[in-house]
Order: structure tokens, then sequence, then C-alpha cells
């Protein structure tokens, strides 16, 4: 099992030595048994610090938040910022190196094994306990998970609460990191795609009745976007400015102002919005569960990008942050690549 | 007496070999359905899915992506990148329900003219008896 302790040493030993400006990683929030993001700039806060089955973000996200702050300030402290991964995130920095967003140096990656258990989902927790009397959730023996209340503590197999993601996850430790803490254990609780399964033996007009009852919830917060780690264009597409069209405004202008997608959050655009974050994310989201996580009317969004993974690995071979030295899944071809269905 | 449907089809085809081979049915006086709007791009590998979903938004029943045969494009790998991202956007749309007779892709080259007649009217036949696409179809 992963140590806390094991955690915060290397955290005050890196702060001490000046290597890093900051670390990324999680804390409690208050009472609540929640773990919010901490930023740990002094040894002496390193005693915040957390490690349990709360720690569900991705903290990779704040890496481009540095990034752009870093090249807002005139004179930046160019020292890398720490952060602490678990292996789905761990990837997300792969994607990220692969597509020379940040560079290696940038990031000092504190990599955390899940070993046999992972993260928990809120709305199955919910399911099971009244959220209200839980004062806190820790990793158990093997893979069971502690849960204390008012009245005491029980013991609970750890999949009855794990994030859907774990239970299909089949790469939980890092694959790139400056230290790794925990161990490498093989496990695999269930098929990789299993949630996919559902949709295979329905017939088309189901599963456009599915996607269009889910889709016509989105009210285009974009919380999704905003918690993405490769979400990081300078412009999105879900953003396309309108163009004031005078006399003098020229073909070029209207062609490079095209809205691809309105912001009425209408059917038809929240399909837009939606199929074209999907594509953009096909060969890129290592499925930390985010997008998901945040969306206010639970859309279950995991589904549009694990599809996009599952044709990935199935017809291309390609698995998204693997390797951050070959090619992206759309920048790669090979010559015998499928195409029965081609004409 | 009800009208009779007609399919409406987007065809991204490439200026090198697909819309040259669209040209050459022409010249040869080939017959084949007008339900076709075709659009000549550089290369099939510069078609982005945006194009595609938005011809779908525009009102297409029916959209199909056109390029060289693998080995024969003008940018040598542009068909091949094209492949990948073409296969990514059919399974994406067949899996949030749209039928996949809707969206397609096929090879033809510059000599290919009947290929190209038999392409249009196999789609358009496949097309009719599914009535308009309204599921992507612009609520604006
Ligand atoms: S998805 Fe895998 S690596 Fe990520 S938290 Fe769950 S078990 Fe760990
Ligand atoms: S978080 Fe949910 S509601 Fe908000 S834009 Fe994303 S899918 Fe739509
Ligand atoms: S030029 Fe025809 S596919 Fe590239």
């Amino acid at each position: 099992m992963v140590k806390l302790d094991d955690i915060k040493k290397e955290c005050k030993s890196i702060l001490e030595e000046g290597k890093v400006k900051y670390i990324v990683g999680y804390k409690r929030n208050n009472n609540y048994y929640m773990s919010i993001p901490a930023f740990i700039e002094k040894i002496e806060e390193t005693d915040q610090l957390i490690w349990d089955p709360t720690c569900v973000y991705n903290l990779v996200r704040f890496l481009r938040d540095e990034k752009l702050r870093k090249e807002r300030q005139k004179t930046p402290d160019t020292r890398p910022i720490g952060v602490i991964v678990k292996g789905c995130d761990s990837r997300a920095i792969n994607v990220l190196l692969q597509e020379k967003f940040i560079k290696r140096e940038n990031v000092y990656i504190i990599g955390v094994a899940c070993e046999k258990s992972g993260v928990i989902e809120k709305k199955k927790l919910r399911k099971k306990f009244n959220e209200k009397n839980i004062k806190q959730i820790e990793f158990g023996k093997d893979n069971n998970f502690i849960i204390t209340t008012e009245k005491g503590k029980t013991t609970i197999s750890a999949e009855e609460i794990l994030a859907e993601r774990c239970i299909e996850c089949n790469n939980n430790t890092p694959v790139i990191y400056d230290v790794l803490l925990g161990e490498k254990v093989e496990r695999s609780l269930s098929e990789h795609f299993r949630s996919l399964e559902k949709f295979e033996s329905i017939s088309t007009e189901e599963k456009w009745n599915f996607w269009k009852k889910e889709l016509d919830k989105c009210i285009r917060c974009y919380a999704c976007r905003s918690v993405c780690p490769m979400c990081y264009c300078d412009e999105c597409i879900a953003d396309s400015i309108s163009l004031a069209v005078k006399p003098d405004t020229t073909a070029e202008e209207k062609a490079q102002k095209i809205r691809w997608v309105e912001k009425s959050p209408v059917s038809s655009e929240n399909f837009s919005y939606h199929l074209i974050r999907a594509l953009h994310l096909a060969g890129r989201c290592i499925d930390c569960g985010e997008c998901e996580r945040v969306c206010p009317v639970d859309i279950p969004l995991r589904y549009l990008n694990k599809k996009m993974e599952k044709e990935a690995s199935e017809q291309f071979g390609y698995t998204a942050g693997l390797d951050p030295e070959k090619p992206a899944l759309v920048s790669d071809f090979k010559d015998d690549d499928p195409q029965d269905f081609i004409i | 007496m009800e009208e009779k449907f007609e399919p409406k089809i987007i065809a991204f085809l490439c200026k090198w070999c697909s819309s040259a081979g669209s040209d050459l049915a022409g010249v040869s006086r080939m017959k084949y359905p007008p339900n076709v709007v075709p659009i000549t791009v550089m290369c099939s590998g510069s078609i982005s899915p945006n194009y595609i979903l938005s011809a779908f938004k525009d009102g297409a029943d029916g959209v199909l992506v056109s390029g060289c045969h693998p080995g024969d494009c003008h940018y040598i790998k542009g068909n091949y990148y094209a492949r990948r991202r073409i296969t990514l956007v059919k399974e994406l749309l067949e899996f949030i329900g749209i039928e996949p007779e809707r969206f397609q892709m096929s090879w033809v080259s510059a000599a290919e003219g009947a290929k190209y007649t038999e392409i249009i009217k196999d789609f358009v036949k496949e097309l009719e008896p599914l009535g308009p696409q309204n599921k992507l179809r612009s609520n604006l």
C-alpha cells in the first residue's frame, strides 16, 4: 500500500532542495470527506497532503494554467512544478509531451500507483451511503475501502464504489515519473471496454434515442471542457465569434470565421459540440473521467471518448499516452489500416 | 399525390482523382441521379470532420468522401490520413445512432467515371428508404 508518509517525505525533500516551484497534490476539503487540489509551496504545508480513494481529480490540468501564467510573466521562475499523478493522469502528461505543449523539464512527476484499487465514484457511493454521514474513506487491505461514518468504520470491497473507469483500467501504474511510489500491480477487474458492451446489442434507433435524450440535457456550461487536461486550444471551435460582415469584409475573413457550432444549447448544436469534442479527443483522451464527473446534468460523456479509444485500439493498435515519442493517432497511418468500409 | 423523396447527397471529392472522375462521367455523358452536390477539395486528407458534420447539419441526407486510391494521392499520403480520420467519424456517427448508410467513403480515380456513377446510383438507392435525415439537421 502507498504510504502517505512516503508522499510527504518526497514532497518535503524536493521543496527543501528547491527543485520545484510548488507541488500540486490533494488535501482534505475541511470536514468534507472528499479531497480538493492542494497547492503546496512551503515545507510545513506538506502536512496537509492526503492520499485516499477520494483523490479523483486529474491534476495535470494545472500544467496548462501554469504554462499560461508563465507566458504572462516577464521574469518567470523557470523551475518545474511538482504534480502528483495516478496511472491515468500520467498518460495525460505523456500526451501533452507528445504534442509538445509542455516540456519534460517543466514538470516533476510524483507517480503514485493505484495498486489493487483506484478512486471512488460519488454516484455509486451515494446509492449505498448517506453522504452526510461519511467522515472519511481510506484504502484498506487488499482491494477494500474503509468508510468511517458517525457509527464507526465499515469495510467494503472497493469494486462496489470504484469509478467505472477504474474497474475497466488496465494501466494503473504511472508510465512516466521522476519518482514512483507504491508498487506496480497487474490487475484487471473487468474487460477494458466493458461499459460499451451495452451499445453493441441495441439498434440504431435505440442508440439515437439514448444520445438524443442525454445530449439534449446539455446546457453548454463547458465544465467538461474546462476540466479536461487535453482541452488547451487557444481558440475552441465551440467559441467561434460572430463576424460583423461589412462591405469591405473579404471572402477570406469570412472563410476564417466560420461558425461550426452555434452557442445555443439546442439539439443540433449540442451534437456538433460533443461530436467534435469526441473526435478531437480521439487518441488523446486517457479516460481520467473528469468530464463526466463535473457534468452538472450527468451526461455519460465517457462513452463517447471510450468509443474512440476502442476504435483506436482495435483498428489501429493505438493507446493514448503510452509513448510521447511516437506520432499521434491521426498524425500517422499504416499501409494496411483497415478499409473494408471504403467502396 | 405524394412527392417522391429525393435524397440530397453532399460529395467531397478530391481535385486530382475523384473530382476528375466525376468530370469524366459528365463529359462521357454517363447518366447518374442529379441528387448529388459535389464539392471539390484539394485532397481527401484536407477534409475536416467539421465539413461532414456541417453538411449533415445543413440538411444533407447522405455524405460521401472520395479520394484517390491508396498510393495515388497527389500529396502522397493525404488519403492514408483521411482513411484513419474518416474511420473514426464513421464509427462515431454509427455509435450515436446515425444510419451507417448515410456516410460513405470511396476511392475513385480520374479514369473511373463509371465507378463514380455506380456509387452515386447505389447511394441514392440506399438513402431512399431511410427518408430525410433530421437527426443532425440544424434546429436554429
Ligand atoms: S483509472 Fe486506473 S490509474 Fe486512473 S485512478 Fe483508476 S485505477 Fe488508477
Ligand atoms: S459539462 Fe455537461 S452540461 Fe456542461 S457543457 Fe459539458 S456536457 Fe454540457
Ligand atoms: S489528392 Fe486525391 S486523395 Fe489526396
